[in-house]
């Protein structure tokens, strides 16, 4: 009996169940787009992703999102951006092969900064989202710079505790005192090893022979130049070793002297421990604008490394986390090659947009994206920004084609208002008003320069009411006031690793004026209290030490003295007898 | 509990059906690279469209299914240990997975994921010795149990249900 390989009668029913498939498809894509498009897109950006509305016209390459709200992963209730319409001219094919290629996106009523009603943060995990890992490398960078701190609030300067652990001088001492007693140790065991008695006792022996001996006892006189020789040897082990103990003194004496570097440095470091206000004008604008600073440089920085994690640079195979699912999600290995399709790829995006949305008349400006990808090096041309207005020149380029990711981004804005400045630790905030922005950033590799500064001239100053009053406060709140223009310029350089940070501001040198007649003696004396707690902690660690290099050095010195003397009188003995008996004595 | 009367009632039909002992293999083999691979995948709709079409036996198919997901689940690792050393740690290889991500359609099966390859390798490798074992296994069952099963009173019940009906529609062809 044959049996027949296909079952036909199942084809209608089959066809029946790709046509459920069809329909549901009809009725659920826009749907499932939808989500989809949500969830890449609040994993890509690290806060919320919501639309309203997404219809996929696969017929004529057309999709169609409406209301667009992305919310700012720095800020709790503020969006990043919104927008009215985006409408994207999809190329069909490349879906085929799995590739998303827009050839043209017009955005509608984008407007930046607006409000939400609640928190649009996604809290990544710095092990699983890129995001999260991005998020959490920008704000350790961040915390790399050191911030002086101001403190004027009750016009005391506070002297925080000092933690004798934190002290370098201590830890110095302790190690400069091991080093001693090893010294001393192996100095004793070189004195040892010199075995002088013997060479002394024989050098002796034989001058007593000497003494009753002959001119013709040659044994004697024999005996009397080797024992001469032995002395010389001794010597030169005796030099050897004064050699090295003048060396080995010279490194203690140098460590103790070290001992008091490392206090001076243990001065600064209380100095810096007790919030003493600099009275220098570049410090006290690195404590004022330094964290709104830094926060501008730090989300620069997460876009950056954001854009870089999602368009790698290099033609190399690479894996990513796979898709999430019940099972395991495995790697998702991703293939680039020249002259092919990158895996996502925009074109070309107008962008018309609106600045400073809540004010009464918004200004509409446009703008032009091109050629954001996730395959630059398949694409081959860096990404583009633009956007210019006569009061808004903005521009971005995004060159991950070659192995060194190459960012650049510069943005000013004129006539916009400029959001309030808490200023640390004064009792007052900042108002700028509506003036210029501006924000440069480049960073080549792990090379950043970047620069961020404002310029208003209608400043308005607020007084904190909850803060306790005092006369320095009053007297800085009296000298600040009455200044309505504001310059504040911030700039970054060096590497990601080890970045420096400049601030300087118009209002350094008023401040600075005002804290040296209010902190000036304050200052002083705090200095001096900090100075005093410093000497107390580390004196009685340091002085032992150094009294122990003192006796050390003085006692080998004295001992290798005394043992030299020894063989040179024994030395100087023998000759003296070689020379008186080997003397030709004239008739 | 529900799945496990749905497994014993899938697992007797099977073994009862109409079709041939290799036909019930094929179908159980078949079945068993539904469950194994992560189930939304192209290949798996192709898969799924290959059981209807061909003169297997349905429920065996069905019958692999349910019994190779959980063994799915617990392989996992395993797969993506194979997946990662095809797709990653084979240099050789690298050039023909090029080639078949920049290929229509081939992405939309999802090769280039590490769990995916690893078990559908898996899966292709083990179809030969499933066939067999399950061929052997069914044949040896007819011939010492099945006609005692067969006669008992509830699989006469399970028989006469509406449900039976319907997978009547799907029984291997002679």
């Amino acid at each position: 009996m044959s049996v027949r390989v296909f079952r036909w009668r199942a084809i209608g029913p089959l066809l029946l169940f790709a046509l459920i498939g069809a329909v549901l498809w009809v009725l659920f894509a826009d749907r499932i787009a939808r989500l989809s498009a949500e969830k890449v897109g609040t994993a890509i950006v690290g806060a919320k992703v919501e639309i309203e509305h997404l219809h996929i016209d696969l017929a004529n390459g057309d999709v169609t999102v409406r209301g667009l709200t992305v919310a700012n992963p720095h800020e709790a209730l503020k969006n990043l951006f919104q927008a009215d319409e985006l409408t994207a001219d999809l190329d069909v094919l490349p879906l085929l092969e799995k590739k998303v290629v827009i050839d043209r996106l017009a955005a509608t009523g984008l407007r930046f900064g607006t409000p939400r009603a609640t928190d649009g943060r996604v809290p990544g995990d710095p092990n699983a989202s890129v995001s999260g890992r991005v998020m959490g490398e920008a704000r350790d960078w961040a915390q790399r710079f050191q911030v002086p701190a101001l403190q004027l609030a009750t016009g005391k300067i506070d002297v925080a505790t000092l933690d004798p652990r934190r002290l370098s001088a201590i830890p110095a001492a302790q190690a400069l005192s091991g080093r001693a007693d090893s010294s001393r140790k192996a100095w004793q065991t070189g004195l040892d090893s010199l075995r002088l008695g013997a060479a002394v006792d024989s050098a002796t022996a034989t001058l007593a022979r000497l003494k009753t001996a002959r001119v013709t006892d040659l044994a004697a006189l024999n005996d009397a130049r080797r024992a001469i020789d032995q002395l010389k040897q001794a010597r030169n082990r005796v030099t050897t070793l004064e050699r090295g103990v003048t060396g080995g003194l010279a490194a203690l004496r140098a460590g103790a002297l070290g001992l008091d570097s490392a206090k001076q440095r243990d001065y600064a470091f209380a100095r810096g421990l007790m919030k003493l206000p600099s009275l220098d004008a570049p410090e006290i604008g690195l404590a004022l604008f330094a964290p709104t600073a830094v926060a501008q440089f730090q989300r620069a920085l997460y876009w950056t490394q954001v854009a870089k994690a999602h368009m790698p640079p290099g033609l190399q195979p690479r894996a990513d986390e796979g898709p999430p699912r019940r099972r395991r999600s495995g790697s998702t290995v991703r293939f680039p090659r020249e002259r092919a399709l990158p895996g996502f790829l925009l074109r070309t995006a107008e962008l018309s947009f609106l600045l400073d949305p809540t004010a009464a008349q918004p200004k509409k400006y446009a703008g032009r994206l091109t050629g954001l990808t996730s395959d630059p090096a398949v694409y081959g041309r860096p990404t583009l920004f633009e956007a210019s207005a006569p009061a808004v020149t903005a521009g971005a380029m995004l060159d991950h084609v070659h192995a060194t990711a190459r960012d650049t981004a510069g943005a000013t804005v004129q006539g916009v208002t400029l959001p309030p400045i808490q200023l640390p630790s004064l009792p007052m905030t900042l108002d700028p008003g509506r003036g210029t922005a501006q924000l440069g950033f480049a960073l080549r590799g792990d090379t950043i320069r970047a620069r961020w500064a404002i310029r208003s001239t209608q400043v308005h100053w607020a007084r904190d009411s909850a803060a306790p009053r005092s006369t320095g406060a009053d007297l800085l709140w009296r000298t600040l006031s009455g200044i309505t223009d504001l310059q504040v310029d911030a700039g970054v350089t060096g590497t990601l690793s080890h970045p420096r940070l400049v601030v300087r501001s118009n209002l350094d040198d008023a401040i600075a004026a005002r804290l040296r007649t209010i902190l000036g003696e304050e200052a002083a004396a705090a200095e001096r209290r900090l100075r005093a707690e410093v000497d107390r902690q580390v004196d009685p660690a340091i002085a032992p030490v150094k009294a122990r290099v003192t006796t050390l050095q003085t006692d080998m010195t004295k001992r290798l003295a005394d043992q030299r003397a020894r063989l040179d009188k024994a030395q100087k003995d023998l000759e003296a007898r070689l020379r008186e008996l080997t003397r030709i004595r004239l008739p | 509990m529900l799945t496990i009367v749905k497994l014993v009632q899938s697992l007797v039909k099977a073994l009862h059906s109409e079709g041939t002992p290799g036909q019930l293999a094929a179908g159980i083999a078949l079945g068993a690279i539904l469950g194994l691979t992560p189930l939304v995948s192209l290949h798996n709709a192709i898969l799924f469209g290959l059981i209807v079409i061909l003169n297997v036996s349905f429920p065996g198919a069905m019958l692999g299914w349910a019994v190779f997901i959980p063994v799915g689940f617990l392989l996992d690792p395993l797969f993506d240990h194979i997946g990662h050393v095809l797709l990653i740690h084979t240099p050789a290889l690298t050039p023909l997975w090029t080639a078949m991500y920049n290929m229509p359609v081939v992405p939309l099966t999802n090769f280039n994921n590490t769990v995916t390859l690893g078990s559908l390798v898996f899966s292709a490798v083990f179809f030969l010795p499933l066939f067999f074992t399950a061929r052997w296994a069914v044949t040896r069952y007819r011939a010492t149990i099945g006609e005692r099963v067969r006669q008992s009173k509830w699989y006469r019940a399970l028989t006469a249900s509406k449900l039976y009906n319907v997978y009547r529609l799907f029984r291997p062809e002679s």
